[in-house]
C-alpha cells in the first residue's frame, strides 16, 4: 500500500495551486464566466506550460505519459494517478477551463482507439494545449447506461456519416474536434456495434447549441444528421472502440471524483475559515459546539472522499486489475455522497452568505452536482455493485 | 516474487504474512467458535481464553510488543493485516484490556518487575483484566472521577465506584484510574492503579443491557487495599496513562474487518430471506443499501490504511483516531441494523444467547443491533471525538 504522490505529482500540483491561486480565483472566476467563451485561453495557456495537459499522453505523441512510446491501449498509466492531484487543484478552482472536455475525455479516447497516424495528427497538439478536443457520447436515453449509443453511423462511397443528437457535450464550442460514439448495428445497449468517430463541429451536417451548465461550465448539444466523420482506428473494431469507450468513462470518472474532492476541500476550507470570524452572541460561531460537531462531520467525509478518489485513480488506470471496476463505482457513489452531504452542510454553517451567487461555497455545490451526474450517479453507482 | 506496482495492495512480504494469518485461523480456529461469531454472537470467555492462547504460540496474542515479553513485534502494517484477517474469519480478537489497553501502557510506564510479572500473564490469558475508567459522574468527562485511593503504609486503600465495566464478572483483575490527589486542573491527582478483583471490598454487580445480556457491570470499592507496587507510571500521573492508552490504539479502532464480515452476512442472510417468494435480496432498495455500506466500508478501509502510512501520523493522530472511531462505530451501527430488519419477523423470537445451540442464524440479529448501540458510547462518544476532531481543525 502506498498512498504517498510521487515528488513530481506534488511538485505540479504545488505549481498548479500557485497558479490557480493566481489568475483562477473566484473572482476572475466569476468575471470569466460571464464572458462569451466562458472560459480563460489565458489562463489555460498557463496550465499547458506546467505540462498538465501532457498528462496521460504517451511521450511519443507530445505527453508525459509513462507509457514510453508504446502503443498498445491499456497497457498503462492510463494517467488517472499523475493527475489526480491536479484534478482535486481543479476542482478546488471550480475550473471552468477544458481539461476535462480535452486532457481527459478527448485525448483518453484517442488515445486509446486512433491508430498511430491519427494520434500523430491529434495528441501533440492536444498535449501542448494548442488543440482542444470534446467527447461527444452520452445520450438522453440512456440516463446513467454507460454504452448507451442511438447514434448511427453509416458507410458511404465518401466515407463515414453520422446521424444523431448528443445532449451533453463539455466544451463542445471550444473543440475543433468532437471524439463521437455511434453504432454500425445491434441495440442501444449492446456493446457490439459501437465505433468511435472524429468529427469537425464546422463540418455541414454538424449544428451545435451552445450552453452552460448548472456549474457555468461551457458544454453543447451537438446534432449530427448526415454529418461526415472520420472512423478512429484502422478499421471497425467494435471491440476496441467499446473498451475505448469504457476506459474513457472511467478515467472521466476518476477525474470527476478528484474533482469533486478538490471542491470538498474548496468548501471545507470556507467553511472553517468563516466559522472563526463570523461572531454571533458576543462569540464566534465556530465556539458552538452544534457548528464545530458538524464541522468535525464535514472532516470526516473529506477524509474518506480523498482515499476513495486515489482508489478511483488506481482503478481507472488499470481497470483489468481485480476489484476495479467495484472500486470505480464505490468510490463515485462514495465521494458523491460525501460530497453532497459536506456542501450542504458548508452552506447551512454559512447561512444566509452560503445562498449567494456571489460567494463561492454554493458554486461548490453546484460544480458537484455537476460531476455526480456526470459518468453515472450515486444510484447509477449502486446498480453496478453487485447485490 | 516483486511487489505489485498497484498502490493499493499489499507488498509481497505483506500478502504472506497476511497468507499465514489465514492458514493458521483455517486449521486452529475451533469450529464452535467460528460458528458461533459468524452467527454474530459474542465471543464467550472460554472462546477468548482458548484462541488468544493458540494465538500466543506465534506471539500473535500481542503483536505489537516485543518479543522478549511474549509478543511479535509487529509493525503497524501488520498488527492491522493480523486483526482484519480475524475479524473476517469470526475468530475473537485477543482481549482488547489486556493486549491493547493495559499491554501498551505497561509497556511505557510499568516498572520492570510489573512487565516481568503481568506481561506473560496478559499474553496466554492467565489473567483477565477488565478496565476501571468510567464512573457515575464521570462518563464523557472522565477526568471528573471521584473514587479515592489514600496511602497507608505500603498499601492505598481504595474506595468509591467504577461503572458500565465491561467483563468484570468476569475478570481476575482491573486496571482503574482513581484519585490520589488534587491538582489545579482535574487531570492531575489521578493515579492508574492495578486492582486484583479477589481484594476484600470488591463487589460486582450486574447491569443487564438492552440486548438482555450481561456484559456490563458496576465495580464497587469499599475500603480495598492495594499495594503501592500495583501503581503505574508515577503518583498523580495516571492521566498521562489513560491518554497513552486511548491515543496508542489507531489501528484496530476502526474494526473494518469486522465490518467487511458483518456485510458478508447481511448479503448472505438476505439472500437466504424469503419475501412474498422470492430472496431478499433480489430487492433493489436493500440492493442500493448494501452498496453503498460496501463503498462506505472500502471507504474506512483505505482511510484507515492511509493514516496508518501517513509518515506524519504521530502528529495528526487525534484528529485521525477520531475520523476512524466516529466513521467505523458508524458503520457498524448500520450493519447490524440492516441485519435485524433483513431477520425481520424471523428475528423476533427471544433466545438465550449462552443456551448450547446459540446458532441459529437469525437469533442474534436483534440483540447484537441493540448492544451495537453502544459504539457510539464507548471508547469515547461520538461527541467527544466530534469535539477532539473539531478542536484539531478550529482550535
Amino acid at each position: 500500500m502506498n498512498f504517498q504522490a510521487s515528488d513530481e505529482q506534488q511538485q505540479l500540483a504545488d505549481s498548479l495551486a500557485r497558479v490557480l491561486q493566481d489568475h483562477g480565483a473566484f473572482e476572475q472566476r466569476r468575471a470569466i464566466s460571464k464572458t462569451e467563451a466562458g472560459w480563460n485561453p489565458a489562463l489555460w495557456g498557463q496550465l499547458a506550460q506546467l505540462g498538465v495537459t501532457a498528462l496521460g499522453i504517451p511521450e511519443a505523441y507530445g505527453g508525459l505519459g509513462r507509457l514510453d512510446g508504446q502503443d498498445e491501449p491499456g497497457e498503462l498509466s492510463g494517467g488517472a494517478v499523475d493527475r489526480q492531484l491536479a484534478m482535486q487543484a481543479f476542482g478546488h478552482a471550480l475550473l471552468l477551463e477544458p481539461y476535462l472536455a480535452s486532457c481527459v475525455l478527448g485525448a483518453t479516447a484517442v488515445r486509446e482507439a486512433a491508430s498511430p497516424a491519427q494520434k500523430e495528427a491529434l495528441l501533440p497538439g492536444v498535449a501542448a494545449g494548442e488543440a482542444l478536443l470534446a467527447w461527444a457520447h452520452d445520450e438522453t436515453a440512456g440516463r446513467h447506461a454507460p454504452l448507451w449509443v442511438e447514434t448511427r453511423a453509416r458507410r458511404t462511397a465518401d466515407g463515414w456519416r453520422l446521424d444523431g443528437v448528443k445532449p451533453l457535450v463539455l466544451h463542445a464550442a471550444a473543440a475543433g474536434h468532437c471524439v463521437v460514439s455511434a453504432r454500425l448495428h445491434g441495440q442501444p445497449d449492446e456493446p457490439d456495434g459501437l465505433l468511435l468517430f472524429l468529427v469537425d463541429t464546422r463540418n455541414t451536417g454538424v449544428s451545435l447549441r451552445p450552453y452552460r451548465l448548472i456549474d457555468d461550465t461551457p458544454a453543447g448539444e451537438l446534432s449530427l444528421r448526415d454529418a461526415p466523420a472520420q472512423l478512429l482506428g484502422q478499421d471497425a473494431d467494435h471491440a476496441r472502440a467499446a473498451a475505448a469507450i469504457k476506459t474513457t468513462l472511467a478515467a472521466g470518472s476518476a477525474a470527476a471524483c478528484a474533482d469533486m474532492v478538490g471542491s470538498m476541500a474548496c468548501a471545507f476550507e470556507l467553511t472553517t475559515a468563516y466559522v472563526n470570524t463570523r461572531q454571533q452572541f458576543g462569540r464566534l460561531i465556530g465556539e458552538y459546539q452544534a457548528v464545530r460537531h458538524r464541522v468535525a462531520d464535514m472532516a470526516v467525509h473529506l477524509e474518506m472522499a480523498r482515499s476513495m478518489a486515489f482508489a478511483a485513480a488506481v482503478a481507472a488506470d488499470d481497470l483489468a486489475a481485480p476489484g476495479a471496476l467495484a472500486d470505480m463505482a464505490r468510490a463515485k457513489l462514495a465521494i458523491g455522497r460525501a460530497a453532497r452531504a459536506l456542501c450542504h452542510a458548508a452552506i447551512q454553517t454559512h447561512g444566509g452568505i452560503g445562498m449567494t451567487e456571489e460567494y463561492a461555497v454554493g458554486h461548490c455545490l453546484r460544480r458537484i452536482h455537476v460531476m455526480d451526474q456526470l459518468f453515472g450517479d450515486e444510484a447509477a453507482q449502486a446498480r453496478r455493485l453487485k447485490p | 516474487m516483486t511487489d505489485s506496482l498497484n498502490p493499493l495492495e499489499l507488498s509481497a512480504a505483506q500478502a504472506i504474512f497476511r497468507d499465514e494469518v489465514r492458514d493458521f485461523v483455517r486449521t486452529h480456529l475451533p469450529p464452535e467458535i467460528r460458528e458461533r461469531l459468524r452467527c454474530g454472537y459474542a465471543a464467550r470467555k472460554q472462546d477468548i481464553v482458548t484462541w488468544q492462547r493458540l494465538l500466543h504460540t506465534r506471539g500473535w496474542a500481542a503483536p505489537h510488543w516485543p518479543a522478549e515479553y511474549g509478543g511479535a513485534g509487529l509493525g503497524p502494517a501488520e498488527r492491522l493485516i493480523l486483526q482484519d484477517e480475524l475479524q473476517r474469519a469470526n475468530a475473537p480478537l485477543p482481549l482488547p484490556f489486556n493486549i491493547t489497553m493495559l499491554g501498551t501502557v505497561l509497556l511505557k510506564f510499568g516498572t520492570e518487575d510489573q512487565k516481568r510479572f503481568f506481561l506473560p500473564r496478559l499474553a496466554n490469558q492467565d489473567l483477565w483484566f477488565c478496565q476501571g475508567f468510567s464512573e457515575p459522574g464521570a462518563g464523557s468527562d472522565l477526568a471528573a472521577l471521584r473514587t479515592r485511593a489514600v496511602r497507608d503504609g505500603e498499601d492505598y486503600v481504595v474506595d468509591g465506584q467504577k461503572i458500565w465495566t465491561s467483563s468484570a464478572h468476569l475478570a481476575d483483575w482491573i486496571f482503574a484510574l482513581v484519585r490520589t490527589g488534587q491538582g489545579t486542573r482535574k487531570q492531575e491527582g489521578i493515579s492508574f492503579l492495578l486492582i486484583d478483583m479477589r481484594s476484600p471490598g470488591v463487589t460486582v454487580r450486574p447491569i443487564i443491557s438492552i440486548d438482555g445480556e450481561h456484559h456490563l457491570n458496576e465495580v464497587f470499592f469499599d475500603g480495598v487495599r492495594v499495594p503501592v507496587a500495583n501503581l503505574v507510571g508515577e503518583e498523580g500521573r495516571g492521566w498521562d496513562c489513560a491518554k497513552y492508552l486511548l491515543s496508542s490504539e489507531r489501528t484496530g479502532i476502526a474494526n473494518v474487518g469486522l465490518c467487511w464480515e458483518r456485510l458478508d452476512c447481511a448479503r448472505q442472510l438476505a439472500a437466504s430471506v424469503q419475501q412474498g417468494g422470492q430472496p431478499l435480496l433480489s430487492d433493489s432498495k436493500l440492493a442500493a443499501e448494501l452498496a453503498l455500506l460496501e463503498a462506505d466500508i472500502r471507504a474506512l478501509e483505505l482511510t484507515n490504511w492511509r493514516f496508518l502510512l501517513d509518515p506524519d501520523t504521530a502528529r495528526k493522530t487525534p484528529g485521525f483516531a477520531s475520523v476512524l472511531k466516529l466513521k467505523g462505530s458508524e458503520l457498524m451501527q448500520e450493519l447490524t441494523t440492516l441485519i435485524a430488519r433483513i431477520a425481520g419477523p424471523a428475528g423476533l423470537e427471544r433466545r438465550d444467547a449462552q443456551s448450547a445451540d446459540a446458532t441459529h442464524p437469525l437469533a442474534a440479529a436483534v440483540p447484537r443491533y441493540l448492544f451495537f448501540r453502544a459504539a457510539t458510547i464507548y471508547g469515547g462518544s461520538s461527541e467527544v471525538q466530534k469535539d477532539i476532531l473539531a478542536k484539531t481543525i478550529l482550535g
